[in-house]
C-alpha cells in the first residue's frame, strides 16, 4: 500500500504543481514530495523482499539506489529552488512538475521486478528529463533536447529488441510471465546465443542511461545545457537507473553458460569508457562537459568491476553510491560558479578561490574525493575492484585502467587548480564576479562528509545491504 | 500473400540505401507503414479484435499517415530537399545494405527455433541495420529521423513474429512508437529551424 500511495501523491503533486502558478505554494509541494519519497525509501526498508502492486519488489540493490535518490532529492529540490527564482511562473511550474515526474519514475525503475515495466519507466525518464533540459528554451537546449530523446529512444529501441528476445523464451507454452523471478528459471535452457544478443542490445540500449560507451554521448550534450541541479541527477541517479536495468539482466543471466561473455561485453565497454573520458578530459574546455567525463568513467570502473566480479562487486556498489554523492555535490557547486564567474568555458574561468571562497574550497575538495584520493570513501570502491582485478590475476587490465586513471587524475586536478587559482586565459565577460551566500555550499559539504565518513567506518546496513544485493551472482 | 508482403518490405529497405531524396524517403517510410499494417492483419488474426483494431489502427495511421505527413512538415520547415554532400554516396550504402542483408540470413538462421520465423527474423535483423546505417553514413537530422523509423519498424517486425503468442509485447512496442512520434517528430522536429539541421554546436 505504501508504494501505491507514494505514486498516487506523486501524481497528484505533479499535476497541481503544473496546474498552481504560486512559487510559494509550489515550494511547499516539493518539501511535501521530498519528505513523501524520504517515508517510501523509510516504508522500503522495512519491507525488503515484498512484492507490491504485483510488478516492485523492494530488492536490496533497487532499495539502496532508491534511499540515494531519496537522499539527494531535498538538496536538488533546494538548490532548484534558487536556479528557477528569477523564472516565469510557468517554467517555475513545468521545473518542478518534470522533477517530481522524473524522481517518481526513477523510483519505479529501481523497483521494477518485470522486464517490461522496467522499460517503460525507463522510458518515462525521457520524458520527464527532456522537459527539465529544454528549461531555458534557447536554441542550444533545443538542441541538447533533441540529442538527448533522439539518442535515447534509439537506446530505448534497442534494448526494447533484447526485451524481445528474452521474450522468444517467454513465448514458450512454459513460460508464465517476463518477471526476473519467472525468466530465472528457465534461462539454462535456451540457446545461448539468444542471450549474448539480448544482453547486447539491452548493454547498448540501456548505456544512454548510464552514460556508458557506446552511447555515452546522449549525457554528455544533456550535461552542458541542464541546469545544474538537474545535471546533477543526470549523472547520479538516472545513471544509477541504466545501471540497475544493466545489473537487472546480468543477475538474470549470470547462471547461464553467457556469464564470460557478458563479462567480457562489460569489460570492453567499461575500458573503452574510460579511453573516451580520459581522451577528452585531457582537452575539455568545458567544465561542465569535464564532470560529464568523469562520470563516464566512474561509470566504467563500475561496468568493468561488473564484469571481474568477486570482490569488486562491492567496490561497484560502493562507487556507485559514493560517485552519487560527491558528483552531485561538484555540479551544486556549478550553478553557483555560473552565477559567480558567469561562464562554464575553463579558458574564461580563474581566481575562484578570490571571488567565491567557500565555492573554490567545495570544488577542491570535490575534486580529491571523485579522483578517489584518501580520504575519499571512493579510494575504498576502487581499491576493492583493483583488488578484484590483482586477485583474478588480470594484471594487464590493472595496467590499463591505473594508466587511463593517472591521465584522468591530470586532466581533471590542473583544470579544478586552474578555476581555483590561476588567472583566466581569456576575458570574455565585462560582467564583475556575482556575489553567492556561502551557506549555499554547506548541502554539498554534508554530502563530502558522508563520503569520507565512509572511508573510515562502514555501518553495518550499509554493508548489509550491498552484500546482499549481488549475493545471487557467482563469486 | 504474407510472404509476398515482407518481400516488399525487404525492398524498400534496399531502395532506401540507393536513393538520396528526402521526398523519397518520405514515401518509403508511408509504404512501410502500409505493408506492416497488411503483415499484422494477416499474421495477428486469431488475437482479439480489439488487440488488432489497435493494431491496426497504430499501422495504418501512425506509420503509414501521421509520421510521413510530420516528417513533410519538418522538410518543409527546414528546405533540405537531398541528403548532405558529405553523406556516404548511395553506391557504397548499397553495398553496406546487401552485406547486412547476408548478415542478417545467417544470423537468423543460427538462432532458428520452433517459436519464431526465420524469415521475420531475416527481415528484422536487416531492418535494424539498415537503420543504423543510415543514421551512422548520413548527416542531416532528417536522415537520422528515418533511420530511427526503420528502427521502429524492425522493433515493429520483431513484435509481430511473435505476436499471437504476446500482444502485450506489441503494446508496449507501439507506446514507444506514439512516444517518439509524438516527443521527437511533433515537438522538436516542427521546432527545428534550417539553420539547426545538422545540430552541431554542442561539441568538445
Amino acid at each position: 500500500m505504501g508504494l501505491f500511495a507514494f505514486f498516487a501523491l506523486s501524481v497528484i503533486l505533479a499535476i497541481l504543481t503544473l496546474l498552481i502558478r504560486n512559487k510559494a505554494i509550489i515550494r511547499m509541494i516539493m518539501l511535501l514530495f521530498s519528505a513523501a519519497h524520504i517515508a517510501v525509501t523509510v516504508y522500503a526498508w522495512k519491507n525488503i523482499g515484498n512484492t507490491e502492486l504485483t510488478y516492485f519488489t523492494f530488492n536490496h540493490s533497487g532499495v539502496l539506489l532508491m534511499s540515494v535518490l531519496a537522499f539527494l532529492l531535498l538538496p536538488v529540490v533546494y538548490h532548484g529552488f534558487i536556479y528557477v527564482a528569477g523564472d516565469d511562473a510557468r517554467k517555475y511550474s513545468i521545473y518542478h512538475s518534470s522533477l517530481i515526474a522524473l524522481a517518481a519514475f526513477m523510483t519505479g525503475a529501481y523497483l521494477a521486478n518485470n522486464m517490461t515495466v522496467l522499460w517503460i519507466f525507463v522510458e518515462a525518464t525521457t520524458l520527464a528529463v527532456a522537459a527539465l533540459i529544454y528549461h531555458d528554451r534557447t536554441e542550444i537546449a533545443l538542441e541538447a533536447t533533441w540529442k538527448y530523446v533522439f539518442i535515447c529512444s534509439t537506446g530505448i529501441a534497442l534494448a526494447y529488441l533484447g526485451i524481445l528476445f528474452l521474450g522468444f523464451i517467454y513465448g514458450r507454452e512454459d513460460a508464465a510471465s517476463l518477471s526476473f523471478e519467472d525468466l530465472a528459471g528457465m534461462i539454462n535452457t535456451v540457446n545461448p546465443l539468444y542471450l549474448k544478443i539480448a544482453f547486447l542490445f539491452v548493454l547498448v540500449g540501456y548505456s544512454t542511461k548510464m552514460g556508458l560507451f557506446p552511447m555515452h554521448t546522449v549525457t554528455i550534450d544533456a550535461h552542458s545545457v541542464a541546469p545544474p541541479p538537474i545535471s546533477a541527477l543526470i549523472s547520479t541517479t538516472l545513471m544509477n537507473v541504466g545501471f540497475i536495468a544493466i545489473f537487472r539482466v546480468y543477475t538474470l543471466f549470470a547462471s547461464s553458460p553467457v556469464l564470460g561473455f557478458m563479462n567480457n561485453a562489460l569489460i570492453l565497454s567499461g575500458v573503452l569508457s574510460l579511453l573516451i573520458a580520459a581522451g577528452y578530459m585531457l582537452k575539455a574546455k568545458h567544465v561542465k562537459r569535464m564532470l560529464a567525463y568523469s562520470s563516464l568513467e566512474n561509470m566504467g570502473l563500475v561496468a568493468i568491476a561488473l564484469g571481474i566480479g568477486g570482490q569488486a562487486y562491492y567496490g561497484a556498489f560502493l562507487l556507485i553510491v559514493l560517485h552519487s554523492f560527491v558528483k552531485s555535490g561538484l555540479f551544486f557547486q556549478m550553478g553557483q560558479l555560473h552565477r559567480v564567474l558567469h561562464t562554464f568555458k575553463l579558458d574564461e574561468t580563474g581566481k575562484y578561490m578570490n571571488a567565491y571562497p567557500a565555492g573554490a574550497l567545495v570544488l577542491i575538495t570535490g575534486m580529491i574525493l571523485i579522483l578517489a584520493f584518501p580520504p575519499s570513501g571512493m579510494f575504498l570502491a576502487e581499491f576493492f575492484i583493483f583488488k578484484g582485478m590483482i586477485f583474478q590475476g588480470r594484471w594487464i587490465l590493472a595496467v590499463i585502467v591505473m594508466v587511463l586513471i593517472s591521465f584522468i587524475i591530470y586532466a581533471m586536478s590542473t583544470r579544478i587548480l586552474h578555476i581555483a587559482y590561476s588567472e583566466p586565459k581569456e576575458y570574455a565577460t565585462p560582467l564583475p564576479p556575482g556575489k553567492v551566500n556561502p551557506a549555499e555550499t554547506i548541502t554539498q559539504f554534508i554530502l563530502f562528509a558522508v563520503v569520507i565518513a565512509l572511508c573510515f567506518v562502514q555501518p553495518p546496513f550499509l554493508a548489509e545491504i550491498i552484500n546482499q544485493s549481488f549475493f545471487m551472482l557467482p563469486n | 500473400m504474407i510472404n509476398y508482403l515482407i518481400v516488399a518490405f525487404a525492398l524498400t529497405l534496399v531502395y532506401f540505401a540507393s536513393t538520396e531524396r528526402i521526398i523519397t524517403y518520405i514515401r518509403l517510410i508511408g509504404l512501410q507503414g502500409l505493408l506492416l499494417c497488411g503483415i499484422a492483419l494477416f499474421e495477428l488474426s486469431d488475437i482479439n479484435l480489439g488487440n488488432l483494431l489497435f493494431i491496426i489502427s497504430e499501422t495504418l495511421l501512425f506509420k503509414a499517415f501521421m509520421m510521413p505527413f510530420l516528417l513533410s512538415k519538418i522538410v518543409d520547415a527546414s528546405g533540405v530537399t537531398k541528403v548532405h554532400r558529405l553523406a556516404m554516396p548511395a553506391f557504397y550504402t548499397l553495398l553496406f545494405s546487401i552485406a547486412s542483408l547476408l548478415i542478417s540470413v545467417v544470423l537468423a538462421a543460427s538462432m532458428m527455433n520452433n517459436y519464431v520465423s526465420t524469415i521475420y527474423m531475416t527481415i528484422a535483423l536487416f531492418a535494424l541495420f539498415t537503420g543504423l546505417i543510415l543514421i551512422v553514413t548520413h548527416r542531416l537530422i532528417v536522415s537520422h529521423l528515418i533511420g530511427f523509423m526503420i528502427i521502429e519498424n524492425a522493433v515493429f517486425f520483431f513484435s509481430l513474429a511473435m505476436g499471437s503468442k504476446m500482444p502485450m509485447l506489441i503494446n508496449v512496442g507501439i507506446l514507444l512508437d506514439i512516444f517518439v512520434g509524438v516527443l521527437i517528430l511533433g515537438f522538436f522536429g516542427l521546432r527545428l529551424k534550417a539553420h539547426t539541421n545538422e545540430l552541431t554546436r554542442l561539441k568538445d
